[in-house]
């Protein structure tokens, strides 16, 4: 029997099962609307103070950081949820179904984060309904190229939660990391402002992660922005970041699992 | 996707002699963290098709490190796990197909999801075949007594049905190798009967179970085959 229908078949179960615990918290879906529209309020009158010289869009600052607080959904959930969700997988003993199957651990953390991410790309997407809907933001013409940018760009975020997950499962905790990391992400991905603001000793590192090609992308395929260099440039940085990361990123995953495994404390929390 | 070596052929072969070795444990040491000795120490264990295996043993003697070594949830320190040509460091995947686990105490469960919704989850991660999950999801909805709970979420029951969805969730893929930790944990009578029966018929198809719990008086059966662990080591005393 070929394993890639059963593989996918266990990935949709993975998908249901956490669509089926979102919904059966009703409060979340609310939150869920409510939230993205008091940043897009919160950042629509605050883009009025400022003039935005550096930010060449029709959308000025306010178009530039939407896309920002987008990326920024994608990240805190990869990276600030991910590793909370499988440490709640080991606190409640749902992490034992994944070792005991025949998907395997690797397989069922992988799985686990589908849903979040799938989640926060339809957020995301609603985010940018709003703030052109209710805000007036003007998207361009190529907006809808922006779903596989965003798509792929959610791809190459996906081994830094790996690497998260990773010591979670060997540390049994890793959450103050996330909330470090994310942070720094934001200053060095250019998601609230232009990498070009930061000083010039900083700089290398907003070339040297996925984030920034990924923001500067979406930010010229959604409102316009001039990247800096073609976007095909952007695109392979992005594919050759994927490249390099992903394989690592499981390997890592893979090595703290066997790691438990030898030492018996896969299963501990 | 992880590969495999050996094929779902090769272990029916393994398993299709009633009474041949199923599943083989050798010179199993594991040693926890810190100046403790061994848990196990040199454990040796030989289940074969259709046998019951009980093993009992003071509490923290080791009973929960063996089955989950016998899982493939841990990977052996020494020694070795086998289940005809498949082992659970290098058939992965394959070797766990073959495995039905219990875990001991009432974890492990989705709360917020019913049963129906629980078995079918496991059924996918367990790679049962679409053509057949909804066949075994019913059946074991109807074997383990949960019709009236079918569509009740799981934080919602009594300890005793909670134990009744695990076990089904146990024996739903008609694994070869059933793995028992103190399965009659919370369960009346009735279930108690129930899993009297299953353990009875996965047999008679040719399973081997090994089922452990602290004292002989809560065996469900007479096992074929009985042990003590004591000090890190297998004692027969049937």
């Amino acid at each position: 029997m070929s394993r890639v229908l059963p593989w996918c078949e266990a990935m949709w179960g993975i998908i249901r099962r956490d669509a089926i615990l979102f919904v059966s918290y009703r409060s979340q879906l609310v939150a869920q609307f409510l939230g993205p529209l008091f940043s897009i309020a919160l950042f629509y009158y605050i883009s009025h103070l400022l003039t935005a010289k550096s930010i060449h869009s029709p959308g000025g600052y306010f178009g530039f950081v939407i896309v920002g607080l987008v990326i920024i959904q994608i990240v805190t959930i990869s990276m600030g949820v991910m590793p909370v969700t499988v440490r709640q997988e080991l606190v409640s003993g749902t992490i034992e179904r994944f070792l005991v199957s025949a998907h395997g651990p690797v397989n069922g953390i992988l799985g686990t984060m589908l849903f979040p991410l799938l989640n926060a790309l339809l957020s995301g997407l609603l985010m940018l309904a709003l703030a052109a809907i209710v805000f007036g933001l003007p998207l361009a013409a190529t907006a809808v190229l922006a779903v596989p940018v965003a798509l792929l760009g959610t791809i190459a975020f996906m081994p830094f939660a790996f690497i998260l997950v990773a010591l979670v499962l060997a540390f049994k905790q890793a959450s103050s990391a996330s909330q470090f990391i994310v942070a720094g992400i934001a200053i060095v991905g250019g998601l609230y402002f232009p990498v070009t603001l930061l000083p010039d000793w900083i700089r290398w590192a907003s070339d040297v992660q996925p984030f920034t090609p990924a923001a500067d992308l979406m930010r010229h395929l959604l409102v316009n922005t001039t990247l800096v260099h073609p976007a095909v440039v952007e695109l392979l940085k992005l594919v050759a970041f994927i490249a390099v990361l992903f394989p690592v990123g499981v390997m890592l995953l893979r090595a703290s699992i066997r790691y438990g495994q030898r030492t018996g404390t896969v299963a501990e929390y | 996707m992880s590969s495999s070596s050996a094929s779902a052929q090769d272990v029916d072969q393994v398993l299709a002699g009633g009474g041949d070795p199923v599943l083989e444990l050798k010179g199993l040491h594991h040693r926890w963290k810190g100046p403790k000795p061994p848990v196990l120490d040199d454990v040796s264990l030989t289940l074969r098709a259709g046998q019951i295996t009980w093993i009992g043993g003071r509490n923290g003697a080791g009973k929960t490190t063996l089955l989950r070594l016998a899982a493939g949830i841990l990977l052996p320190q020494r020694g070795s796990v086998r289940l005809g040509p498949l082992t659970p460091a290098s058939n992965g995947s394959a070797y766990r197909r073959q495995i039905g686990f219990l875990s001991a105490g009432d974890r492990g469960l989705q709360a917020r999801m019913r049963v129906v919704q629980q078995l079918d989850y496991w059924g996918r991660l367990a790679y049962v075949p679409r053509v057949r999950r909804a066949e075994l999801v019913a059946d074991s909805v109807r074997r383990f007594g949960l019709e009236e709970f079918a569509a009740r979420r799981v934080d919602r029951m009594s300890m005793g049905q909670r134990q009744r969805v695990r076990l089904a969730m146990a024996f739903l893929h008609e694994p070869r190798v059933l793995l028992l930790d103190e399965p009659r944990n919370s369960l009346d009578d009735d279930g108690y009967r129930i899993l009297n029966e299953q353990i009875e018929q996965a047999a008679g198809r040719g399973a081997c179970i090994l089922w452990c719990s602290p004292r002989g008086e809560d065996r469900v059966i007479d096992g074929d085959v009985s042990y003590t662990l004591s000090d890190g080591r297998l004692e027969r005393v049937q």
